[in-house]
């Protein structure tokens, strides 16, 4: 249900490592789902610098605003400019077209990143 | 903890129908099913059914119901009907609040007159056993004869609002022309009790008696239907299957919610509670007379009304995107100067703004090509008078938003429209 292939912040923001220095941010399936429908997203210049845990930006439901923090130190390459349009891309496809932004890794990954299995026994504690 | 939890006969529906569950006046009620957006959508274009069942329904019995209500409601039931004031009569039901000595809202309600002798008040969740106390209280207190009877938790109420709420009604009920014929808004018909004698009036296919009001509280057309708690589920159930062809589809509270704002409707416990209500966008919940210089009658509370003067005011806004500030921790600046807080901010998904103007995705006179992503609305609590037009800052720590003062929010509903123009 959670992709093997990322890692996982408690906060359920998700993090792709491509491998060559840089990886893709967003937020779990699951915390779309808690959101309910996305109505605006909120993300940072490209160039913008943050440390791991530092807020990067806000998603906007019909029920709440929350903020968006970074699983990882780095440089923002790029964001997702297609959710301006279209923020429902975050509730239809979290993990892929719902992506929010692109960076540059400052540094290895932190030891406090999930695995998917780790991640889903949140998820599972959390909703229960 | 959901254990302690207070359901609705529609609780198990919603579950399984995959809803989001949320905490709402001590009931578990869905806040929304696959999209609240949608749901919000529905209604103003088509047509949503909404579980209202939390709601309370009180009975006042006796001829001296008329005299506790004239002293305990906002409205004074000689002069409520339509724009000449005409009195409270059979079938017809009226918007107001319940008082306290000191001019504070104990909550907001609608009250029916059935017939002579027999009044129906329907109040928010929770409100049944305060209200009904309240009422006895002061009838004992003012030496009236009656019965009142809490039916809290014993009966369903299910709102069918939108346009296409009248083809669906036409298609669940026996004789629909006789029904809708003469059935204006703020009207009722028929009965819920089985042994009153007016439940013949208004019956489903299949039978079951109904309380038929045309009211609701999204500002679109439609119905509010009472039944017997144990019917619940199956009329749901007949009235979606009907409206499946006009678009119809269940909606949780958040669509309720962001409809309500958007038609200028308060929240009680959150735009109107324990504070004076006064000076808010409800004035015709209070009886002034005809020059506004006074009221009509007295009623609990009208004495603190009248030395009010200087109570805050309750102001309508609309913001200029869908973006909203957390209601529950946001203060409202003029001028850079804090002159009071946030009631509700939410977002009305079916309007947009284009060149000043508000327009909604029902505006007939929308220009092309616009593209309505939705604006925040709301209500703010301030200190001075603002005048229509006048901008403020809505600050909640994260964002800071601008926000115009305004008299109405989405503009073109339907809710006082002739019901044979939706047939």
């Amino acid at each position: 249900m959670y992709p093997s292939d990322l890692k996982y912040t408690k906060n359920h923001e998700y993090l792709r490592d491509l491998g060559d220095g840089t990886a893709v941010v967003g937020i779990t399936s699951y915390a779309q789902e808690a959101l309910g429908d996305v109505v605006f997203v909120d993300l940072p210049e490209t160039g913008a610098r943050f440390d791991a845990g530092a807020e990067f930006g806000t998603v906007e439901s019909v029920k709440t605003v929350s903020e968006i923090f970074m699983p990882c130190t780095g440089q923002v390459l790029e964001v997702n400019a297609e959710l301006e349009a279209h923020p429902e891309f975050v509730n239809e496809d979290a993990f892929g077209k719902g992506w929010m932004i692109k960076v540059k890794l400052d540094g290895p990954l932190g030891g406090d990143l999930l695995d998917a299995a780790a991640y889903a026994r949140l998820v599972t504690e959390e909703s229960h | 903890m959901t254990e302690l939890k207070k359901h609705t006969p529609l609780f198990d529906w919603h579950r399984a129908h995959g809803a989001n569950i949320v905490e709402f006046g001590d009931y578990l009620m869905p806040v929304w099913y696959q999209s609240a957006r949608n749901e919000h959508l529905a209604v103003v274009s088509r047509a949503g059914l909404f579980d209202t069942s939390h709601m309370a329904v009180i009975r006042v019995f006796g001829a001296a119901g008329y005299d506790l209500l004239q002293w305990c409601f906002t409205r004074n039931l000689d002069a409520c009907v339509g724009k000449d004031g005409a009195p409270l009569t059979d079938g017809k039901c009226v918007y107001g609040a319940f008082l306290d000595e000191h001019g504070h809202a104990i909550d907001d309600s609608i009250v029916y007159k059935i017939k002579d002798g027999e009044y129906m008040v329907v109040v928010n969740a929770g409100m049944g056993g305060p209200v009904a106390k309240h009422l006895a209280e002061q009838a004992k207190a003012r030496g009236l004869e009656v019965k009142i009877v809490d039916l809290t938790d014993q009966l369903g109420k299910i709102d069918l609002q939108g346009p296409g709420a009248i083809k669906t009604m036409a298609k669940v009920l026996q004789a629909p022309e006789a029904v809708f014929d003469k059935l204006p808004y703020f009207s009722a018909k028929g009965h819920f009790d089985p042994e009153s004698a007016l439940a013949g009036q208004v019956r489903l296919a299949d039978g079951t008696p109904i309380l038929l009001s045309r009211s609701g509280y999204t500002g679109e057309v439609g119905f509010e239907l009472f039944v017997e708690r144990s019917r619940t589920v199956a009329v749901w159930e007949a009235i979606l299957s009907a409206g499946t062809e006009f678009g119809l589809i269940p909606c949780g509270l958040a669509a309720r919610d962001s409809l309500r704002a958007g038609a200028v409707l308060p929240l009680s416990h959150q735009d109107i509670g324990h504070w004076t209500y006064f000076h808010h966008p409800w004035p015709f919940a209070l009886p002034f007379t005809a020059t506004g210089a006074g009221f009509s009658k007295p009623f609990l509370g009208s004495r603190a009304l009248e030395q009010a003067a200087g109570a805050p005011y309750t102001l309508t806004f609309v913001g200029h995107d869908l973006r909203k500030v957390d209601s529950h921790d946001a203060r409202v600046y003029l001028d850079g100067q804090e002159i009071g807080i946030v009631l509700t901010c939410v977002t009305d998904m079916a309007i947009g703004r284009h060149e000043g103007r508000i327009y909604s995705i029902a505006s007939p006179d929308q220009p092309a090509g616009l593209a309505v992503k939705g604006l925040s609305c709301g209500f703010i609590r301030v200190g001075p008078q603002l005048a229509p037009g006048t901008t403020v800052e809505l600050r909640d720590g994260k964002r800071s938003i601008p926000v115009v003062i305004e008299t109405d929010v989405r503009p073109d509903r339907t809710a006082r429209k002739a019901l044979k123009s939706f047939l």
